[in-house]
């Protein structure tokens, strides 16, 4: 009884574990009717897969630790929370999926340490001249009227001065995922602190949607691991390419008409 | 999309996550880290799922991923930590079972701890977690072909070690005879 060894062990064990066609399937089930060595065959790969399973069941039985259950529900209850309250950090579209995977990962821990961050931004516009308009710079609240003009004029790689002390560069414009006009920029205080930021226009507003503040020298520019944080949010609300000057100029002249 | 459909999902695919774990790691205190940093991750990630692919090879996935990251770190920080808590795999007092069936299902946990970390993972997703060559390819990111290849040995050697042989009934005669 040779016609079994026209089968693989490959393709019986495909046949095992119902990874065949259906004529294939046919054909060595019918080869079994009058084969007991290809039964044989067959059924040491049958037995391996039930053997396994039932072996490995009463594991599945095995009561969930509380404390895990505990944990993950919290998460998930977490999550839901996050996900119903959209974020102020994160303020844009989803991402698309290949660059969430990497960029979120990151963003997690990072969310807590630009929270804190806000905090001590906060602390710096009130250092400034303190004045409020309804077009002005929010951010948690406060409003500095002197950035929020900066980011309406000084270009990307320009550079001026503050009313009340520190320095504006404008580093890049961008568009986010919602088609929204942000500018990365960093601010210097008259102190020693470099902000390294985002701002998108929210209908006339100035949304600050990212800061990083990092000890800088007196000449300014934020050190690598800021921008590192900086890529790593960027990423994760995907970005566009910074604007060609001539984009970011009629960008900008549209917000200056717009006021 | 949401993040929704894993949220809903998770915690009815802990015992699944649990035991896929503890069949990696051998160990349940160990595993149970690992689940929990899986679904962590998955949360985080959640918006990758995509609707209409199944749940628990994604699952799967995120979970070895971490723990093949686990084993970098313990490599170059140094061998500190025994997880040879061996035979782990057999149930914890599994109650009123015959006392023979215990024992060959023992022996077969027993065998199935004794292999390969390659072959056990790719048996514990095709034969026990019922997951297609294509989807375990795509958890273990390899090839369909090594897929097949781990998993016939895999099922060798447990054959072999737990006196498998799966011989159909017969006397030599209708052998001779066919």
């Amino acid at each position: 009884m040779m016609s079994g060894e026209q089968f693989s062990d490959d393709m019986l064990m495909r046949f095992a574990d119902g990874e065949l066609a259906d004529e294939e399937m046919a054909a060595i089930e019918q080869a079994m009717e009058t084969d007991d060595d290809l039964v044989a065959r067959v059924a040491l790969f049958i037995e391996t897969r039930a053997q396994a399973k039932a072996s490995l069941a009463p594991l599945l039985a095995e009561p969930v630790p509380e404390k895990l259950v505990a944990a993950v529900e919290g998460m998930i209850a977490a999550s839901r929370a996050e996900r119903e309250t959209p974020s102020s950090v994160v303020p844009f579209a989803a991402p698309k999926p290949a660059a969430r995977a990497s960029a979120r990962h990151w963003t997690l821990p990072l969310a807590a340490s630009i929270a804190a961050v806000l905090g001590g931004l906060a602390g710096y516009w009130v250092a400034g001249d303190g004045g409020s308009g309804p077009a002005g710079l929010a951010v948690a609240g406060i409003v500095n009227p002197s950035v929020g003009d900066a980011l309406r004029n000084v270009p990307a790689g320009g550079e001026v001065a503050l009313a009340g002390g520190g320095r504006f560069r404008a580093i890049a414009s961008f568009r986010d995922e919602a088609e929204n006009f942000c500018r990365e920029f960093e601010l210097d205080s008259a102190g020693s602190t470099t902000v390294v930021a985002v701002a998108c226009d929210a209908a006339g507003e100035w949304r600050v949607s990212f800061a990083v503040s990092a000890p800088g020298d007196a000449g300014g520019y934020a050190p690598a691991s800021s921008t590192e944080a900086l890529d790593a949010y960027l990423t994760a609300i995907e970005a566009g390419e910074p604007l060609s000057s001539d984009a970011e100029a009629e960008a900008l002249e549209g917000l200056r008409k717009a006021r | 999309m949401t993040g929704k459909h894993v949220e809903d999902q998770l915690v009815a695919f802990l015992p699944n996550l649990r035991r896929f774990a503890v069949s990696l790691c051998r160990s349940r205190d160990h595993a149970d880290d690992l689940v929990q940093a899986a679904c962590e991750r998955a949360l985080a990630s959640a918006l990758t799922f995509q609707e209409g692919t199944r749940f628990d090879a994604w699952m799967f996935r995120i979970l070895r991923n971490l723990w093949i990251d686990d084993g970098r770190r313990r490599r170059t920080a140094g061998p500190q930590e025994d997880i040879d808590a061996h035979h782990e795999l057999a149930a914890r007092g599994s109650g009123e079972a015959e006392a023979e069936t215990r024992l060959t299902l023992k022996s077969v946990a027993a065998a199935i701890d004794d292999l390969s970390e390659e072959q056990r993972e790719v048996l514990l997703l095709v034969c026990v977690e019922e997951l297609a060559y294509k989807e375990a390819a795509e958890v273990l990111d390899v090839p369909i072909g090594t897929v097949m290849s781990r998993l016939a040995r895999a099922r060798r050697n447990l054959a072999e070690a737990t006196g498998i042989t799966a011989t159909p009934e017969r006397s030599a005669v209708a052998k001779g005879t066919g």
